[in-house]
């Protein structure tokens, strides 16, 4: 079986049933998922870092931070679901541990507004064109209208 | 020491996409590079919020129009999954032998934009005109040469007939042997290897850990490809090698994409041999998809390309979320321009197969005297003067 | 108006790409190869925008795009033309709409000659080209 999914599974995290195969879907909260992602790396080094996706659950007054993660060796993927208060998204960098993170939190901050706290490189216009940037707006907040 | 800062702007006659690099070079050699993106965000994760399950497999085809039917499969493949949807097997195996078709065709691209930017124009043209054919067996097999529309939510739009199968045979005849030449050519001739080898070395460990995929990734040795490892279509039924090359640096990139090549000529092969009956796509149109999430992988010629599906039940999806491959490559590669000097910076553009055209200007002001001169990004590639 | 012969002989292009998903773009490299033969038109890629006559833009103008848009523009010479190529740059084709495409290459600047496709074929891009020339004739802009 994948060393890294039995080292999450001794975490006692909450694991989320999935019938996709080789998908093993978690979840963490925002101040245990450095201690996780570093746990992880070590497990099993040869691990990247594949996207991390916002989504916005207007209605739960959530903000769902999706941690994919593709581990060479196991051949699986480890997404790790880390949900934070809409008012106030905030979660740790992690890309001091895996640099390949960067330029997805980076997304992520300009995109959905998640705040990765430790990140001083996160700025807006990232990819929005300047005229949203300054506006202090996410296009994809389900707030926004198109 | 006097910094030149020298943006490698959004318009360059060969790269064809817009991304701007700020390179800054001490004398001839990189300092620093900074790369500068969103010319070419075009919101396509919002708008296909709106759209219905349907009208976003063509829209997600355009996000990238080289690699348009690996977005559409990650996109269909992903909607399926959520919504339990089965493909029949010889829509599967039309699926794949069309997506090899197109990693046949960029990879003849990037290569004959390769030989551009390192001034051989007359292999670029050559490459070029022995690309053409490709492009017509992909129009004989979905209708158009470039952006296929061919998928539909369980299935694929058209059929292939023998008479097909033979055109695609033979003329994948010429096109192998062709290839076969370009390798030699750049495994051989003095000036590739000059400009190509031991440039834009990325060691194993820091290409896995900043993310590189693809041909990138396969180039300085690591072996991750998403066909093997976490197979979809038909691609758990059909015998290829992963290639991998140890040398890290631009001549091993370019070498995995031309014997990556090789190898989906014979998956094509394989794929018209062995082509199931049955039908190509469900009787009725599948219109609304029940609740549900999926993360789908598939290998686009320029590596892992991503997508997030969240679907909360309905005919619009809630949340489509891309990442492609080149997101990574381009902005996370800046490692590989350490210690280059400023005519290798396009090579290893070029090398990491950039998904973005870029035709801008080079404006480069020397600090020291205050003067701006104007160049051209292939005149950078051959030297300033 | 001697000009337009000169640009009419041997037009030289400037390819610009404003977010486009490349598949007008690799028709654009495409109708620039032999297979295609731009040279027999006088057809050649300009080295730089001061030395350009027909700007051929291709993808749906992303707002960041549209402003080096306008600035190639006017550093082009005059007289000149614009050729818009494929269904985003003649009206945003499918990201129409998006928050950050402005909806068209001729809101930004003049466009003489649209080629509509998605993409077009190598041989329409051309076509589009040498009719423009032969508007020219008539003494068109």
């Amino acid at each position: 079986m994948s060393k890294v999914v039995d080292y999450l599974r001794s975490l006692s995290l909450k694991e989320l049933e999935v019938k996709q195969p080789r998908r093993y879907v978690f979840e963490v909260s925002p101040d245990k998922l450095r201690d996780v992602i570093g746990g992880v790396i070590k497990v099993s080094p040869q691990t990247y870092v594949s996207a991390i996706s916002g989504v916005d659950y207007i209605n739960e007054g959530v903000i769902e931070v999706n941690y994919c993660l593709w581990v060479i060796e196991d051949k699986v993927m480890v997404v790790l679901k880390v949900r934070v208060p809409r008012d106030s998204p905030k979660v740790p960098t992690i890309y001091d541990l895996i640099p390949g993170a960067l330029n997805s939190e980076l997304e992520a901050y300009d995109l959905v507004g998640v705040v990765f706290e430790g990140n001083d490189k996160l700025r807006r216009g990232f990819l929005t064109p300047p005229e949203i940037a300054s506006q202090n707006v996410f296009p994809l907040r389900k707030d926004f209208k198109v | 020491m006097s910094l030149i800062e020298i943006p490698v702007g959004p318009q360059h006659p060969a790269l064809h996409e817009p991304i701007m690099l700020r390179v800054r070079a001490d004398g001839e050699k990189v300092v620093d590079v900074q790369v500068v993106n969103g010319y070419n965000h075009r919101g396509a994760e919002k708008l296909g919020e709106r759209n219905t399950w349907i009208k976003d497999i063509f829209l997600y085809s355009r996000v990238c129009g080289i690699c348009n039917t690996v977005h559409a499969q990650t996109y269909t493949q992903g909607v399926e999954f959520i919504g339990g949807i089965e493909v029949p097997p010889r829509a599967q195996y039309l699926r794949t032998l069309i997506m090899e078709l197109e990693r046949i065709h960029s990879h003849m691209l990037i290569c004959a934009v390769m030989a551009e930017v390192v001034g051989f124009d007359s292999l670029f043209m050559l490459m070029m005109r022995d690309r053409e054919p490709v492009m017509m067996l992909k129009e004989l097999v979905t209708g158009n040469r470039v952006l296929s529309d061919y998928y539909t939510l369980g299935g694929v739009r058209r059929d292939i007939d023998e008479v097909k199968k033979d055109k695609i045979l033979k003329v994948l005849e010429k096109v192998e042997e062709r290839v076969k030449y370009y390798k030699k050519v750049f495994l051989e001739d003095f000036t590739l290897s000059k400009r190509l080898r031991d440039v834009g070395i990325i060691k194993p460990s820091d290409a896995v850990r900043h993310s590189l995929v693809g041909p990138t990734l396969r180039g300085s040795g690591v072996k991750s490809d998403v066909r093997r490892d976490d197979p979809y279509a038909a691609y758990g039924e059909i015998p290829f090698n992963v290639i991998t090359y140890d040398g890290c640096d631009s001549l091993s990139r370019m070498l995995v994409r031309f014997d990556e090549t090789l190898e989906s000529i014979e998956m094509v092969r394989y794929i018209l041999k062995h082509l199931p009956q049955g039908p190509i796509a469900p009787k009725t149109p599948i219109r609304v998809i029940p609740k549900g999430e999926a993360f789908s992988r598939v290998e686009a010629p320029r590596g892992e390309l991503f997508y997030h599906i969240v679907s909360l039940g309905g005919d619009k999806p809630y949340r489509v979320k891309v990442r492609t491959p080149s997101f990574h490559n381009i902005i996370n590669g800046v490692i590989a321009y350490k210690d280059a000097n400023i005519a290798d910076v396009p090579v290893i553009l070029t090398s990491v197969d950039p998904c973005v055209s870029c035709t801008e200007r080079v404006l480069v002001i020397d600090e020291t005297s205050g003067k701006s001169k104007v160049l051209r990004l292939k005149d950078l590639s051959r030297g300033l003067r | 108006m001697p000009s337009m012969k000169l640009i009419k002989y041997s037009p030289w292009l400037l390819h610009f790409n404003t977010g486009a998903c490349n598949g007008c773009d690799i028709e654009v490299l495409a109708a620039l190869t032999p297979y295609y033969d731009p040279e027999r038109f006088g057809v050649k890629l300009a080295p730089n925008p001061r030395h350009a006559d027909v700007m051929v833009v291709t993808g749906a103008v992303t707002k960041k795009a549209a402003e080096r848009l306008k600035r190639l523009y006017d550093q082009m010479p005059s007289p000149k033309f614009v050729v818009a190529v494929g269904a985003c740059a003649i009206s945003g084709g499918v990201f129409a709409g998006s928050y950050s495409v402005v909806n068209g290459v001729d809101k930004v600047v003049p466009v003489s000659m649209y080629v509509p496709g998605c993409p077009p074929r190598p041989e329409a891009i051309l076509y589009g080209i040498v009719k423009l020339l032969s508007k020219l004739d008539g003494g068109g802009k």
